[in-house]
């Protein structure tokens, strides 16, 4: 019963999975995002050649292994939603565990592209590239780590009191960090690829 | 619950991601173009199956459609 509800849900335009509230979030952050990385090109047309140069200064690698910690993380999150809607408790939390994992492992190999960036000198004020690079990736890495403590409380309610979960808060939470994969999928070719 | 879906869809994401990387390393002309394509297409991907977003109301998928399109286009015309 409880599933034909939510199919007709669905299907409601007030009624997007995660919740409206959520989707008007995910907009407010795209368009933010977007506008930040068009403001980026509009930036570097003044100049190609230094943003070409600093470009290449950063990690292809790194970049592309960090998208697969986003994809696989996404991807056991949907699997978590899955297994919760057949009720499935053990499953999802074990697959919610994954996602959490693959954000940490995210954060980590962030942390070592950081690091590696500021021993070579290049922060903040380096030049407009940069300015960019830290301030788009560094609000990424925040919109990560707030998504990394929703899932936690999650977790925390699927293993002290699963009675008390309720699905419409998980897949609140699973949009939002989807949402995080969203922003990076337009992030990384634009900073990592294309210049 | 239907995991294979998902799966493939993995695969597919994983495989742009790595195509992407090798575009970018190339010497392709439209090399730009092709990596923001292959990022729209993976943005598509999550948001339609890992979001669910297929499921719901066609509002959403349009919007979310326009606004990948509004920024594609603007980014390769600026």
């Amino acid at each position: 019963m409880s599933t034909i509800i939510q199919e007709h849900h669905s299907k409601n335009i007030l009624y997007p999975p995660g919740g409206i509230l959520m989707w008007i979030i995910i907009y407010l952050e795209l368009i933010t995002f977007g506008a930040v990385l068009i403001a980026m090109v509009l930036y570097s047309k003044d100049e190609p050649e230094l943003f070409h140069q600093s470009r290449l200064q950063l990690n292809t690698s790194f970049g592309a292994i960090n998208t697969l910690f986003l994809l696989v993380s996404g991807f056991f999150m949907a699997l978590t939603v899955g297994a919760l809607k057949i009720n499935n408790i053990p499953k999802s939390k074990l697959y919610l565990k994954l996602t959490m994992f693959g954000g940490f492992l995210f954060l980590g190999l962030k942390t070592v592209e950081y690091i590696d960036k500021i021993d070579a000198g290049l922060t903040m004020g380096y030049n407009t590239f940069f300015s960019f690079y830290w301030m788009l990736t560094l609000f990424h890495v925040i919109h990560v780590l707030v998504g990394l403590v929703i899932l936690a409380s999650v977790l925390r309610t699927m293993i002290k009191k699963p009675e008390k979960l309720i699905i419409e808060d998980v897949e609140a939470s699973a949009t939002f960090w989807h949402m995080c994969d969203l922003i990076w999928l337009l992030l990384f070719p634009v900073i990592y690829l294309i210049f | 619950m239907k995991q294979k879906p998902f799966l493939y869809v993995l695969i597919a994401l994983i495989a742009l991601t790595l195509l992407s990387a090798m575009v970018s390393n190339s010497e392709i002309v439209y090399a730009k173009e092709l990596i923001m394509i292959l990022a729209a297409l993976k943005f598509l991907a999550v948001a339609f199956y890992f979001m669910e977003l297929k499921q719901s109301n066609r509002f959403w998928k349009v919007s979310l459609v326009s606004f990948l399109t509004i920024f594609i286009s603007l980014f390769l015309i600026i």
